[in-house]
């Protein structure tokens, strides 16, 4: 069996899109998106009222004249994972100043977008024979499970054990506590206790098992991201990083042996790392220029993974 | 929250630019300062600068204070080429990445490793001799070791300080990163005292005081007699003239410049490479933290070089190099007239003399992981990227990657007995710039052809908007910063003067780029036979 492993597209509709297309790509058997699946930003764009429009992205400051200019800009806006919306002066004064209100219009965009992509992955996959798997990360907010399930061709993996062609494959997206209080994390025994309840399940043995857990292992290299300051700024302007892991994922992973884990979270730590004989994967993300980062990996009735590939798609 | 107001074409109203939601990584910014820092650090005056300014007596016409300057604000181009280079594709960085996306995995590997990790073995004795010119043979002479100078200046002080200083490279490696860069801070903060130090010193010494204080020290440190002042600079009348500190002689200065870029080659080091909704103001800062350390330790350096005309004298210092290096017979011998050390002659106290040469010391004690820092970086992601063995990305469970460490200082420990046993390779000291200007190339080229490459990527990038004549800014700086590479390349491979256009240089060389692609070659083949095909590395998936 092979598996295409990505994770972290963050909104990018481009990654969402090389990820339903690496199944025939890479010649995998199961592809599986490991979580953060949902964009960080809402773009307005606004109706000046004099025929153009205008808008910000990356800083860069946009005036769009004609209906074609504004698409092509909000093309851009989504492949680069966010979320565009026009809007006039009124309004975005308005939502400025109401939190509750632009949440509530972030959070109708957000799921579009799932619904948008899992209608896409129907469109693709069916009739295909390939499995997918997504399991929501810790910047998706729970309402995105619901939006998931409705989709045909594409499993949820959250919480639950998958059988994948002899093998058994169980998935979390939530993480440890992050500084950014995000929607799925908690602490580490609460972590622990999540994970302990799903391995439960497992019915196979760890050489056909397969952990599909967001949150990088602590201390592994695949958990390294920058030092924050108390004012969230990169400490030492990115040159400090710290181990950000989970312990109780690590914990789990050293207990419990399996073949192998896949994971996200920590998109500068690419890289794999073995703990005992398990095999364990960040293939890190970079989501914002719409290059698909992954892992192909050959999984062996029961042996050893020891054909796998990190690629940059 | 990001915020910004409106301005330019269409304003008028107050824009929110991006509602951001909680959401990982999610950072306010970086302090351009600490940037900075790290790039004067790569940069570095004290370590790099002034040990090669003493070969500026191989090129007698030029011009060193115009060497630096010209070079120095050319070098800006470098700042743009890489810090767009970031912008496009940030985190992800890195010459390995970003030449294997744009110019294909196998060129990437062979410029990358060849640049990134083999030189730096060579690297290594490099230190070695800096840390023993400007660190232990200074302090051996004042602790009153008489033997100490000539110790380090031979060939097994050379090997020793080799071992050293790949021990010291390996033990900041292991500390950690962030262990390591807040030892650079306090390395940064005392050395920049340090230099205070000594131009406060050199402002209120005289000449002639200053005359009188050498020829006193340099008595009680290395045995002279007589006018050692006046001595140093007839010992060398007759092979050596040096050029006035203002003149420009525009051909040798320009001769000059492949040599400074031992110096003044180094600010992308400080780049910073996260960031995210973000956009322009992170490419802007990038720009000011390399090229403000490009801009300022050249200042720096230049009234270094104003101080050293008023007290030591312009044509005494080119002297005491010209001694250095053989022109004839100096006072001082074999010993290198390193600045801080002809500073702390002034003083009369060995204490302060002492504590001079150890503050100063801090310039290579802050900069001195370096050497290992990058090539371990390179070999992980060959690592991940299944060219090399998966072991060699291995850590222990405090993070030491001991297989990476390996890799380096095995290598370099036998570099090293080479250096310091055949007097040949230490004339190749400039090997370990062109090799690394070689990678900067393939860099360069992959960033001039960004944009036609991988519009998809450049055209996402907040830079995109950047132009000149038309022309992508980055690719107008690439181009800039490319034509000082390949003059450079031209120069030490046709110009004797460098001493590296010669067989057994280029054996070292090209040895290194051979190991890379026999390593590449190798590693296809290996994998192919496990059933690993490393094509789908770099192969882009369709996104339609």
């Amino acid at each position: 069996m092979r598996i295409f492993f990505a994770t972290d597209v963050h909104g990018s509709e481009t990654c969402w899109r090389k990820f339903l297309n690496s199944a025939k790509h890479y010649k995998a058997d199961v592809i599986i998106l490991g979580g953060d699946m949902t964009g960080k930003a809402l773009v307005p764009i606004i109706d000046d009222g004099g025929g153009n429009w205008h808008s910000t992205l990356l800083e860069n400051r946009e005036v769009l004249r004609g209906e074609e200019q504004v698409t092509q800009f909000e093309q851009a806006v989504k492949r680069r994972g966010y979320y565009p919306f026009r809007t006039d002066p009124d309004e975005l004064a308005e939502l400025s100043r109401d939190e509750d209100r632009w949440h509530a219009l972030f959070d109708e965009h957000m799921l579009a977008t799932v619904r948008e992509w899992m209608e896409l992955a129907d469109e693709r996959l069916a009739g295909t024979g390939i499995r997918c798997v997504v399991c929501p990360g810790n910047d998706d907010q729970l309402e995105v499970d619901e939006v998931v399930l409705e989709a045909k061709t594409v499993e949820l993996g959250e919480g639950r054990v998958l059988d994948l062609d002899g093998y058994q494959l169980v998935s979390s997206g939530w993480a440890n506590r992050t500084p950014w209080d995000t929607y799925r994390e908690e602490d580490e025994p609460q972590l622990a206790e999540r994970i302990a309840k799903m391995v439960d399940q497992i019915t196979n043995p760890p050489e056909r098992t397969i952990f599909s857990l967001h949150c990088p292992p602590y201390g592994t290299g695949l958990d390294d991201a920058p030092e924050l300051t108390a004012e969230m700024d990169l400490k030492n302007a990115g040159h400090s990083v710290k181990p950000v892991g989970s312990t109780a994922v690590r914990e789990a992973i050293e207990r419990f042996g399996p073949a192998l884990t896949l994971h996200g979270h920590i998109h500068e730590s690419r890289g794999t790392k073995r703990l005992g004989k398990t095999l364990c994967v960040n293939p890190g993300s970079s989501y914002e220029q719409g290059q698909l980062l992954g892992a192909v990996i050959d999984m062996e009735n029961g042996k050893q993974v020891k054909k796998f590939v990190l690629t940059s798609g | 929250m990001t915020a910004t107001t409106s301005s330019g074409e269409g304003a008028g109203f107050q824009e929110r630019a991006v509602f951001v939601r909680k959401a990982t990584g999610l950072v306010r910014g970086w302090s351009v300062r600490d940037a900075f820092i790290y790039a004067v650090f790569a940069i570095n005056l004290v370590t790099l600068g002034w040990s090669i300014f003493d070969d500026a007596p191989f090129v007698p016409k030029g011009a060193l204070l115009w060497s630096i300057v010209i070079s120095g604000v050319y070098l800006i181009f470098q700042g743009i080429t890489y810090a767009g280079l970031i912008s496009a594709m940030p985190r992800a960085g890195g010459d390995y990445v970003w030449m294997s996306r744009v110019l294909g995995g196998g060129i990437g590997f062979v410029l990358a490793v060849a640049g990134w990790w083999f030189i730096l073995w060579y690297w290594v004795p490099v230190y070695a001799h800096i840390f023993n010119i400007e660190v232990l043979a200074p302090l051996s002479a004042i602790a009153g070791w008489h033997g100490g100078p000539n110790f380090w200046n031979g060939s097994d002080g050379i090997f020793v300080a080799s071992v050293i200083t790949a021990l010291l490279a390996s033990l900041f490696i292991a500390l950690g990163i962030r262990t390591y860069g807040r030892i650079q801070k306090i390395c940064f903060y005392g050395g920049v005292f340090g230099l205070v130090v000594i131009a406060i010193m050199l402002l209120v010494t005289s000449r002639s005081g200053f005359a009188s204080d050498f020829n006193h020290s340099a008595a009680k440190l290395f045995g002279t007699s007589g006018n050692a002042y006046q001595a140093t600079m007839s010992s060398v009348s007759k092979a050596y003239t040096p050029s006035s500190i203002g003149g420009l002689n525009l051909s040798a200065t320009l001769t000059l410049i492949p040599m400074m870029l031992f110096f003044n080659l180094w600010s992308n080091w400080g780049a910073t490479l996260y960031g995210e909704v973000r956009g322009a103001s992170d490419f802007r800062k990038n720009i000011y933290a390399m090229g403000g350390a490009l801009l300022a330790t050249t200042l720096v350096g230049v009234i270094f070089f104003l101080l050293f005309a008023k007290t030591f004298g312009w044509n005494f210092y080119n002297d005491a190099n010209a001694a250095f290096w053989g022109y004839g017979h100096g006072p001082l011998g074999s010993n290198f007239p390193y600045p801080a050390l002809l500073a702390a002659m002034i003083f009369s106290s060995p204490v302060l003399q002492f504590l001079l040469i150890l503050i100063m010391s801090l310039w290579f004690f802050g900069w001195v992981g370096s050497v290992f820092l990058s090539s371990t970086r390179v070999i992980f992601a060959t690592a991940f990227d299944r060219i090399l063995p998966e072991k060699v990305a291995g850590v222990s469970r405090t993070g030491v990657p001991y297989w990476a460490l390996f890799l380096m200082i095995a290598p370099s420990i036998g570099l090293a007995a080479l250096y310091a046993y055949d007097t040949k390779f230490q004339s190749y000291t400039l090997d370990a710039t062109l090799v690394i200007a070689i990678t900067f190339l393939g860099t360069t080229v992959a960033a001039a052809i960004l944009p036609w490459r991988k519009p998809e990527i450049y055209n996402a990038s907040p830079i995109a908007k950047y132009k000149i004549l038309g022309l992508p800014l980055i690719t107008v700086a690439a181009v800039g910063f490319g034509v000082i590479l390949v003059f450079a390349l031209v120069e030490w491979f046709t110009n004797d003067v460098y001493g590296v256009n010669n067989a057994d240089s280029y054996y070292l060389m090209g040895g290194m780029y051979v190991l890379a692609f026999a390593i590449y070659g190798i590693s296809q083949i290996v994998r192919r036979r496990q059933g690993i095909d490393l094509g789908m590395v770099y192969g882009e998936i369709p996104a339609e």
